[in-house]
């Protein structure tokens, strides 16, 4: 299998044909992966040296925190990527944003209203949780087009609290 | 004078831990208490004795002063060390225990009263000499047009702080007139519910200063010794994240730290204050030092002063609980080395520090020399999302500064907290700061120069490698479940099995 996998503006091929090896822009690197205690913490021996990080897959592809930093990684199917490249450009991204409860908590207030403008950067919600009060901002521009939850509300983690259409 | 045979705990978390701890050393039998979210803490199950004291909401459990008395009678404890925060600063629960013949592990309720009520505090220590900030004093509870109206003769920009205030709670900085209103409301809504208290005062925000503090301990036959400062000025938002013994900022300056130390004692004694207690200072660069406010009750960060003090404040405060005289004197005290405390909160701080709920599967503890850990934290624990979302204390000991650092990079990168987001990747990105490692920053420091993955990361390619050998490996897991038992057992594919049956 090959792959492409991109850290900010650098992008690997890598290409993975049995569970020893990675061949990674044409070099190969004996490799071994082993989960610690089956947790998303993994130990990598890759020629001999030694690293520990936590792997997660996120919303928007892959996060490595390694030694103190974090990684965004996109990782694709390089056959994959030559298919969309020849099916055109991808459709644009639009559309509805579903504020989620990042956490379990209580809703000490809604600062907006439906139908309410908002610009980037409006505090939308307050959510109390471990005795902080935070604030949730809207990402983008647009209109609140629903809302699901009201002040004083006890609220899960991810549940959709309102709506901002753009 | 007074007996100390059993000991109830009116706190939670690492503190009520690192109490049992203490009291476990000295031979006397402990008791915890605990809200419903708390069956499972590490401090009931380490004690000998506990008791259900109510509903998760502190207000409803560990603030409820006749709950945790009765629980006291009921156990035969004859004392109760309140930790921090909850009820340690309250002169009520302080005085509720004398009324019942418990001894306080604390000080007096009228030492508290004076140092609790922040305006009563200034004007005392300012009568006894001792300099401060200019700010609302002597004016309790003020309404917010009243305050509205004097905050111009302070000057901007200012703080807010709650009167029941610590740990940055009910806290807000102001720069504009035009903001005070929606800064009062959201200061005391918080401090409300953090303190059921929603007064607030205003203090004018000195800029550049660091903030350094005094730990002092006095007996109840009136000897009162400091045991070095704390430089805390590595905070966000008010909270302390850093803290270390001694200050890279008084250093070698034996004179500054004399001249803090004993107005700190100066100011204890003006409130007849027993027990340990912390005096905090603003610093600004000329060495001026003004008195911001005492906490009268043991610190967080007090394990950084054990370690370069050598002594147990804990059961020292035991001690002096019992009547008797503290087992040092000031000429008996001597720093030596340097100690580092990192918090370890459950947070994420590549999500502008947004707390993070929920199970720890995984809990690998850093140790070897000169590093402890106070936590509450194990494999399997899941953290309620009713209480403060600190979960550990790393701290670390060198000979010298550079050597705790150095060790303190060491052990945060062998601690491993799985299933919940922790900010020990801020604390790495701060020890490899150049600022920070040249001690140059003040209270400002983390919000104005500081920002994480600033630094270009270091192994974008291990991380690349990494990221597609996981990726690749749920492809393949993927694929097993269609052709089950199709091929041969390799580690990646005990890896998935390992991990589903986890699920």
């Amino acid at each position: 299998m090959k792959y492409l996998t991109t850290i900010g503006d650098k992008t690997y091929t890598i290409e993975i044909n049995d569970d020893q090896q990675v061949i990674v822009d044409g070099v190969p690197y004996p490799v071994d992966l082993e989960a610690v205690s089956g947790q998303p913490l993994y130990s990598l021996l890759i020629n001999n040296q030694s690293f520990e990080a936590f792997v997660d897959q996120g919303d928007e592809g892959w996060r490595v925190l390694l030694r103190g930093d974090l990684y965004d990684v996109k990782v694709e199917d390089e056959r994959a990527v030559r298919l969309a490249k020849s099916a055109g450009a991808a459709v644009a991204q639009s559309g509805d944003f579903h504020l989620k409860s990042p956490m379990p908590g209580l809703i000490v207030a809604i600062t907006v209203s439906e139908g309410q403008a908002v610009k980037k950067g409006d505090i939308l919600v307050i959510l109390e949780s471990m005795k902080m009060q935070n604030e949730l901002k809207s990402p983008r521009d647009g209109t609140i087009s629903r809302l699901k939850a009201k002040g004083g509300d006890t609220v899960e983690q991810n549940q959709i609290l309102l709506t901002v259409s753009g | 004078m007074s007996n100390v045979t059993k000991v109830l705990i009116a706190n939670r978390g690492e503190i009520a831990v690192r109490i049992i701890r203490a009291c476990r050393e000295l031979g006397i039998p402990t008791v915890a208490v605990y809200s419903e979210a708390d069956r499972n803490a590490m401090h009931v199950r380490n004690a000998d004795e506990a008791y259900l004291i109510g509903a998760p909401p502190a207000r409803e459990s560990y603030l409820k002063i006749d709950t945790i008395i009765d629980a006291a009678k009921k156990s035969g404890a004859d004392a109760i060390h309140p930790g921090y925060g909850f009820l340690a600063e309250r002169e009520d629960f302080a005085q509720a225990c004398a009324d019942s013949g418990i001894t306080f592990i604390g000080p007096k309720p009228s030492s508290i009263a004076a140092m609790g009520d922040k305006a009563v505090a200034r004007a005392t220590v300012t009568k006894a000499g001792v300099p401060i900030v200019p700010g609302t004093e002597g004016e309790g509870g003020l309404s917010d047009e009243e305050i509205i109206a004097v905050a111009p003769q302070i000057g901007f920009p200012l703080l807010i702080k709650a009167t029941a205030g610590g740990g940055g709670k009910g806290m807000r900085e102001v720069f504009n007139p035009e903001d005070l209103p929606n800064a009062l409301a959201s200061a005391r809504r918080e401090a409300e519910s953090a303190f059921g208290d929603g007064n607030v005062y205003l203090e004018k925000l000195v800029t550049g200063a660091r903030h350094i503090e005094i730990q002092i301990m006095a007996d109840s036959q009136g000897n009162v010794i400091y045991l070095g400062e704390r430089e805390c000025s590595i905070q966000r938002r008010h909270q302390k994240l850093l803290e270390e013994a001694p200050s890279p900022f008084v250093d070698d300056d034996e004179d500054l730290r004399k001249r803090m130390g004993d107005v700190a004692c100066k100011a204890a004694a003006a409130v007849g204050y027993i027990n340990a207690g912390t005096i905090e200072f603003l610093v600004d660069k000329e060495k001026n030092f003004y008195f911001l406010e005492m906490n009268t009750r043991l610190q967080v960060e007090h394990p950084v002063t054990e370690l370069v003090t050598g002594m147990d404040i804990v059961k020292e405060q035991i001690r002096i609980a019992r009547g008797r005289k503290l087992s040092r004197e000031q000429h008996e005290i001597k720093l030596n080395g340097w100690a580092i405390e990192c918090r370890v909160n459950a947070e994420d701080p590549y999500n502008n520090f947004m707390p993070s709920t929920g199970t720890v599967s995984a809990s690998i503890l850093p140790s070897g020399p000169g590093v402890r850990v106070d936590t509450c934290v194990y494999s399997g624990y899941t953290i309620p999302r009713y209480y403060d979302s600190m979960i550990s204390k790393v701290i670390c000991w060198g000979e010298t500064r550079g050597e705790a650092i150095l060790r303190m990079r060491r052990a945060l990168e062998e601690y491993k907290i799985v299933g919940v987001k922790t900010n020990i990747p801020f604390h790495q990105n701060l020890l490899d700061s150049h600022r920070f490692m040249a001690g140059q920053f003040d209270t400002r420091f983390l919000e104005e120069r500081f920002h994480i993955g600033e630094e270009s990361p270091k192994h974008p390619d291990i991380a690349a490698i990494l990221a597609t050998l996981v990726a690749h490996h749920q492809t393949q897991h993927a694929a097993q479940i269609v052709q089950r038992g199709a091929r041969d057992t390799s580690n990646w594919k005990w890896v998935g099995r390992y991990e589903r049956m986890h699920r």
